[in-house]
Order: structure tokens, then sequence, then C-alpha cells
């Protein structure tokens, strides 16, 4: 799928399900996740090099948090915290949810929609890229990051990532304008 | 030159490698985690142990790669440009694509088995420049400077008896390539040197009310309001104040895409055709190839071409295209 130029927020009757409040329990399952994942392919975090203990601010624009993100394999932190400015942090990557998952799984090209500003990064160059050359080569499926194998990561693999493509189209489709209102 | 045209596909991860395969290249380029790659960026790249499973893979589906040690090698370690040519040829490289004579005399006479291509870093752009390394180092392929209009091509297709490749989609460099000095200029490190153009650790985005600044080692070399479409954070794509006017004054930020002359560059006695851009990621590759692949198939078949503007014009640099110097019209 290439980038296009278009926003693609997220329906504000997601928005609402998601309040701050409500994603406290992401940064410690999320944490696991990712030490999970050191353990299991650790070479997926050579590619960061110095740069795995950068602290990575991912800003969705259409929730109401960010998740403070230092990848430093096996002690890695993922932490929920509240938008850019509360938290230090050495990068900032901003953009729709929707398509940060979709630079994560590999189906948006990252420059593309940084040419097209659909999201935009500040602060130290040289981690995002490692950042995200280190993504584009693990090639992660939701089953990595939930530690799922066999025919159950295959089934959550299908399930999510085609939810994940439905919700694109489906957020494509809706108007923009009343995404940002809500 | 007869045969079918070779589509040459950039990878700059093992992943990348396998997705261009995939998608119908007929070679892949792609070089080793350190300064002998001019995509010598953090986080890019092979090891030698994932150069060989690369070759592997790539042979296992019918493609060729092709190891790029294209910088110029340093007086005070040149070890490492001579390790990273012994491993390719070890790796089972199909070929190296170098610029710098001593790496050339160096494949040449460790490594005569393994094809040699002149990078379009070496700039060779006439019969007597392209003859001297043919017949200097057994060069079996030239990539062509970013300069030549078709009729130039063929003219000098006419006059040397090496294949020639030439880009057909990517990022465009003003200077004649191998000689350009802005990077090395505002930041001390430079693509033939270092292997890499605006090295992001001197690269930074600051967001203001008004928008976007990019710096380059503390220079400002643009601003973009909020939605502007945006380039590489290069001096050469940078938009300047000079005298009344301010504009880009080297270059606009555009994506080269010759997708419209590729019977014409066949017609002109091109071997294969080349698409840039190794740092960039799985998505674009696939569908820049795939794009590509249906049409030098379709231009191989005599068929209609293949409309590919639209196809992967939201993947460009800036969001635009143009046929560069190929299709020159200010002579």
């Amino acid at each position: 799928m290439a980038a296009g130029n278009e926003e693609v927020c997220l329906p504000a009757s997601v928005r609402r399900l998601l309040p701050p409040f409500a994603a406290a329990p992401f940064g410690p399952l999320l944490t696991l996740s990712l030490r999970s994942l050191a353990r299991r392919r650790p070479s997926l975090f050579d590619r960061l090099g110095e740069h795995s203990t950068a602290r990575f601010l991912i800003d969705p624009t259409d929730l109401s948090f960010a998740f403070n993100v230092v990848p430093d394999g096996v002690s890695a932190v993922v932490r929920v915290t509240g938008k850019s400015g509360s938290a230090p942090c050495d990068v900032v990557i901003r953009g729709p949810l929707l398509t940060l998952l979709g630079v994560l799984d590999g189906t948006l090209d990252g420059d593309a929609l940084f040419f097209h500003r659909a999201i935009s990064v500040n602060g130290k160059t040289e981690a995002v890229v490692a950042l995200r050359n280190a993504i584009e080569d693990a090639e992660l499926r939701p089953s990595d990051l939930l530690g799922l194998r066999g025919a159950l990561a295959r089934v959550a693999d299908a399930g999510i990532l085609g939810g994940l493509s439905a919700a694109r189209h489906l957020a494509a489709d809706a108007p923009v304008a009343r995404a940002r209102q809500a | 030159m007869s045969g079918r045209i070779e589509l040459v596909c950039p990878a700059g991860t093992p992943a990348t490698l396998r997705a261009a395969v995939l998608a119908g290249a007929d070679a892949v380029y792609c070089g080793f985690r350190d300064e002998t790659n001019a995509r010598n960026f953090p986080g890019l790249n092979f090891s030698p142990q994932e150069m060989a499973e690369g070759i592997r893979f790539a042979h296992g589906n019918g493609s060729k790669v092709l190891v790029a040690i294209n910088t110029f090698a340093r007086a005070e370690s040149t070890d490492l440009w001579r390790k990273a040519a012994d491993t390719a040829a070890a790796c089972g490289a199909d070929a190296v694509i170098a610029a710098d004579i001593a790496v050339l005399d160096h494949m040449a006479s460790s490594h005569p088995g393994t094809r040699l291509h002149l990078s379009v870093q070496a700039a060779a752009a006439t019969p007597e420049a392209i003859g001297f390394y043919a017949k200097s180092f057994g060069v079996r392929r030239v990539v062509l400077p970013r300069v030549l209009s078709v009729q130039e091509i063929a003219a000098l297709n006419r006059a040397i008896d090496v294949e020639t490749e030439a880009f057909v989609f990517g990022g465009l460099c003003v200077m004649m390539e191998g000689r350009c000095h802005l990077s090395s200029y505002a930041t001390g490190k430079s693509p033939n040197l270092n292997g890499v153009c605006s090295p992001p650790e001197a690269v930074s985005y600051v967001e203001d009310a008004e928008g976007t600044t990019a710096r380059l080692a503390g220079f400002t070399i643009d601003r973009f309001a909020a939605g502007e479409p945006a380039g590489y954070p290069t001096l050469c794509k940078g938009r300047f104040t000079a005298g009344d006017k301010t504009g880009y004054l080297f270059e606009d930020p555009v994506s080269l895409n010759a997708g419209s002359m590729i019977v014409a560059l066949k017609d002109a006695g091109v071997t294969a055709l080349k698409i840039e851009g190794r740092q960039r990621g799985k998505g674009y590759v696939t569908e820049v190839v795939r794009a590509f692949r249906r049409a030098v198939d379709a231009a191989e078949n005599g068929g209609d071409p293949v409309e590919i503007d639209g196809i992967v014009a939201s993947l460009s640099e800036g969001g635009r295209q143009t046929t560069g110097a190929y299709r020159k019209t200010w002579r």
C-alpha cells in the first residue's frame, strides 16, 4: 500500500473506547511483550546498536495518550504517558495510530509517509533511522508481540492484520473532519 | 545489446532483499554494514552472514545479488575495503559494484571469477573512461551517471563493448556522481568516503507554530508549512534565499521516474534498469519493483505500455517526478 497524503484517523467511536485511564495496562503488557520478543529473537535489536537505550516518544495523534519506549532488548521498557513535553525523550514520532501500526507491520513506507507529512519526527534523527531500519527488517507480526506460535499464531495474525486492514479502509472512508472534531 | 532487459532493485536489509526477489527483481544490489558502501546509515545493510543467506535466497529464487563496495578506500584503512571485497566473493556474489581503482584492482587480481560492475560513483560517461576501466580491470558493466540523455546513451553504447545500466526510478543527485562535496562541507562526512550523505546525526527537524524547520549540522536548509510535501534533508534539495528570490537553489525535491522510457532505453542499448533506494523500506521496494516488473515485461513482450506514474507517485520524494536528463530539452 502506498502512502498517500490522506490522514487515516481512528473513528470517534473507537477513540471514546480508549480514554487515558484505559491505557494504563498497555505499559506493563507491552514491556513484557518486548522483553519476551528480545529473548526469542535477540538479533532484531542488534540493528539498533547504541540507539537501543534512546527514549522514543511514540505519539498517536488520534489518541489522548502516548508511549515512551526504550527498546533495550531484554531490559526494554514501555510506559504510557501524556503527550510530548510531559516526559523526557530523545525522539518524538507522531502520526495517526493506524498509520504508525502500518509502519510497524511493514504495510506502509515510512519515508513516503514523512515526505507527505503523514508522520512527523523530531529529536535524534539517527535513532529514528536506526529504529525504522530495525523494524523494517524485523518483519514483525502480531503473534511475535503476543508470544504465540503455531496455529494460534496464524489465527491471531490473520485476525489482527485483517482487522487493521479493515480499520484503515473504514477510517479512510470516514470523514476525517468528524474524527478531528470528536 | 540483445537479450531481455534486467531489472536491478535495491535492498537495505535481508527482509527487503527477500521482498525485492519475490516482487520480481532480476538482480538485487546491497552492501555491508560499514563505510564500504554508499548507504552507510544506522541500522541498515548486511552482516557477512546475512549477505551469504541473502545470496542463497536470491539464487534459490532465480535472482542475482550485486554487492556494492562503492565508496573510496581511505589510505589508513584499506583493509576494510579489501575484507569487504573478499567477503563478497566468498559469499558467492554475482558481481561487485565498485568505483575506487584500488577496490577494482583488488577484485580483478584476487577474484577474477567475480564480475565487476563500475559504480555510478566513478562518474564514467565517455568511451575513453569506460574503456580504461574495461581494459584495466575487466569491468563488464557500467552504471551510467544520471546526466546523459537517451540519445547520448545510444551513442555511448555504440562506442563501447561493455554493458550499461541506467537508473529508472528514485532519488536524484544534482552533482556529477562521486564528486559532490556539499555533505562533507557541512557535516565532515561524505557519501564517497564515509558512505553517507547528510548523516542522520547531523540532521534535525524542529517543529513550531509555523511548521517544520530542517537543519543540517546547524544550517537551516528548509522550512515546511504544515502539510507541505518534504524531501530528503540534503543541501542540494534545500530551499534558500538568493538575491530577492527564495527557492530550491540546486535542485527540487523530486524523484526520477523513467517508467515511460523503458523501450527507448532498451533501444538505446541499455542492458539493465536500476531502481534507487537502498534506504527505503519493504513497502516502497515491493510496490516499485512490482510496477516496474509489469512495465518491463510489457515492453519486452511488445504489449501496451503500463501506466506507471500513478502507481508510484505517492512514493516519490516531494511527491513529484521527472524524467531527468533522459528527456533533455534545454540543449
